[in-house]
């Protein structure tokens, strides 16, 4: 079966057939499949905000094809308006493009655009405010009267409420408080659960994408540079380094540990299960008198 | 002894509309004392909303408090032209790199700052090239601001804040939007113009890893300040951060976690704290 989404060749380029051209996405073919749970992770200017906004047909590839559902989404206005709905986009920040009065009449912006009737509209404004923890008091209140976090949330929910087969988010943690940012994670990861959708979370932390996602793609200059399970790749500590990444602070200090002879996994993403594993590596050791 | 840069003394905030009474707005500062000493470098917790975005612009006179005063090396900010005197001494770097480059060259934004001032020519193109080598970015000189990375575009920024040659420099989040290498770039410079050119550093953070390499830490919940201490007091009490919606590094929290008494603030200390609570090294 061909994957939800499917990218083949695809190349993009700023600025093209002129001097200052770059090449931002460089021949990257790549499937992602559906209800998969994914991390894209690269530097800035790497090329991944580029990529995932060919996605959805927000930008045109120079070269290549986008496949949305087994369909090519530049054949036709209409294959591209449903690859728009089928895959959901959130950028950056995405609480400075809220404009409605209210916070409800925000989250039914999408599927108002999908010409839905209003009882389909407010079912999928209910349930998209619920998955995306806005809280039902806020519905009718200014999205400008509620703080920086619950803004947040709002903004979510009107990707949400498109109810896409592919929910892409880039960097939707940026700015939270500790707190803010591991219960903006756990939503993402509930949502998955509990809708089945496929999820993209861009981010620059690695914690995050250690915690949240099965499959890591590490993008460099354009191109894919790893692409696997969350053990493969942060199993690759000195590569990610020179590409400016990093690996989670956890994962270091066990393979620092295994590089020392202690008998320690090298795929450790929480301290909850660092304190579990050294833990009973001590009491072993103790046992066996050493 | 130890000289006072900026006194904070009974200080309040309140935000309100048009409208609204001040008296009946939620303050985002209530009954602030803190005394910011020259040549420290002070990182600043709490969570969104915590009041210190409102503390952070305090210290430089972008808001005049609503009760009690803000001195900056003498100069107390309750009005136009001591918030100018105390802008030439303490400078501010926001958290989007995007909205405070101004020029077209990165030289250029460097110079912004010096020619408001007044400074004459040749010393303002001393002082910029200085300040571009400070933080390595002299090289790109003459580069677009809009070509760079979050990182260096965070770096001019900090440029354009040494070249008017403040005595302080208050950041706050400057590291929000970028990526682990921008991140690691910022906190370098930082570190450098704080122990190298003796400048004193107010740094807001997210992000506990950096608030360690502060000398000084403070914790801010509800417009108060909860905690004042060095951060390895500071990150000892977990219970104390997550209440206010913080955490403590990860290497951190894995040693108290084990029940190892040292505080370990970053990876290495912490890979020799577990090995030896493994019972020694394996060689």
């Amino acid at each position: 079966m061909n994957p939800f989404l499917e990218i083949k060749n695809v190349s993009y380029s700023y600025m093209k057939n002129t001097a200052q051209q770059v090449n931002a996405v460089n021949n990257v073919s790549l499937g992602i499949d559906r209800g998969e749970m994914v991390g894209i992770i690269g530097h800035t200017g790497s090329g991944k905000s580029t990529l995932v906004s060919l996605f959805n047909g927000l930008l045109k590839p120079s070269l290549g094809t986008v496949y949305v559902d087994g369909k090519d989404i530049w054949e036709n206005k209409e294959t591209l308006r449903e690859s728009r709905f089928n895959v959901g986009l959130c950028f950056q920040y995405p609480e400075y493009q809220l404009f409605e009065e209210t916070v409800r009449k925000d989250i039914a912006f999408g599927p108002k655009n999908m010409k839905l009737d209003d009882a389909e509209i407010e079912r999928r404004v209910l349930r998209a405010a619920e998955l995306a923890g806005v809280k039902p008091k806020h519905l009718d209140v200014s999205p400008f009267d509620i703080s920086g976090g619950e803004k947040r949330r709002a903004a979510i929910a009107g990707v949400m409420a498109m109810e896409p087969d592919m929910l892409v988010l880039d960097e939707p943690a940026a700015g939270l408080d500790p707190r803010g940012r591991s219960d903006l994670i756990e939503m993402i990861k509930q949502y998955r659960e509990r809708t089945g959708s496929a999820v993209v979370l861009v981010s620059h932390s690695m914690e995050d994408i250690a915690r949240a996602t099965e499959r890591v793609i590490v993008i460099n200059n354009g191109e894919i540079a790893l692409d696997g399970s969350v053990d493969y790749v942060f199993a690759h500590e000195e590569e990610l380094k020179s590409m400016g990444l990093n690996i989670p602070e956890v994962t270091k200090v066990f393979h620092r540990l295994k590089e020392l002879g202690f008998d320690v996994p090298p795929d450790v993403y929480s301290v909850d299960r660092a304190v579990d594993i050294l833990t009973s590596l001590a009491e072993r050791r103790k046992s066996d008198g050493k | 002894m130890r000289e006072k840069l900026i006194e904070i003394k009974n200080v309040s905030y309140s935000y309100y509309t048009d409208g609204e009474e001040e008296a009946t707005a939620s303050p985002a500062l209530s009954d602030i004392n803190l005394d910011i000493f020259k040549g420290e470098f002070v990182a600043v917790l709490g969570h969104n909303g915590s009041g210190k975005s409102t503390l952070a612009k305090l210290c430089n006179a972008i808001f005049e408090p609503s009760t009690g005063t803000v001195t900056v090396d003498g100069i107390t900010s309750d009005s136009e032209e001591n918030g100018d005197a105390i802008r030439r001494k303490v400078g501010m770097v926001f958290q989007n790199p995007d909205n405070q480059i101004v020029a077209t060259i990165v030289e250029d934004d460097v110079a912004f700052g010096p020619e408001n001032l007044g400074v004459d020519p040749a010393e303002i193109r001393r002082r910029v090239d200085s300040a571009l080598k400070d933080v390595n970015m002299y090289d790109m000189r003459d580069r677009e601001p809009h070509n760079l990375s979050g990182g260096q575009k965070q770096r001019v920024a900090i440029a354009g804040v040494i070249a008017m040659q403040t005595e302080c420099i208050v950041l706050d989040e400057p590291t929000a939007m970028l990526d682990p290498m921008g991140r690691a770039e910022v906190m370098n410079t930082i570190k450098r113009m704080n122990k190298e050119m003796g400048i004193t550093v107010i740094l807001v953070t997210h992000f506990m890893e950096e608030a360690v390499q502060a000398d000084r830490v403070i914790v801010m919940d509800s417009g108060r300040i909860i905690a004042d201490d060095t951060p390895s007091n500071i990150f000892s009490d977990i219970e104390m951060l997550k209440a206010h919606s913080l955490s403590v590094p990860e290497p951190t929290e894995l040693c108290l976690r084990l029940g190892i008494k040292e505080t370990v603030l970053d990876t290495d200390s912490c890979v020799r704290a577990i090995s030896s609570y493994l019972g020694g090294d394996m060689t």
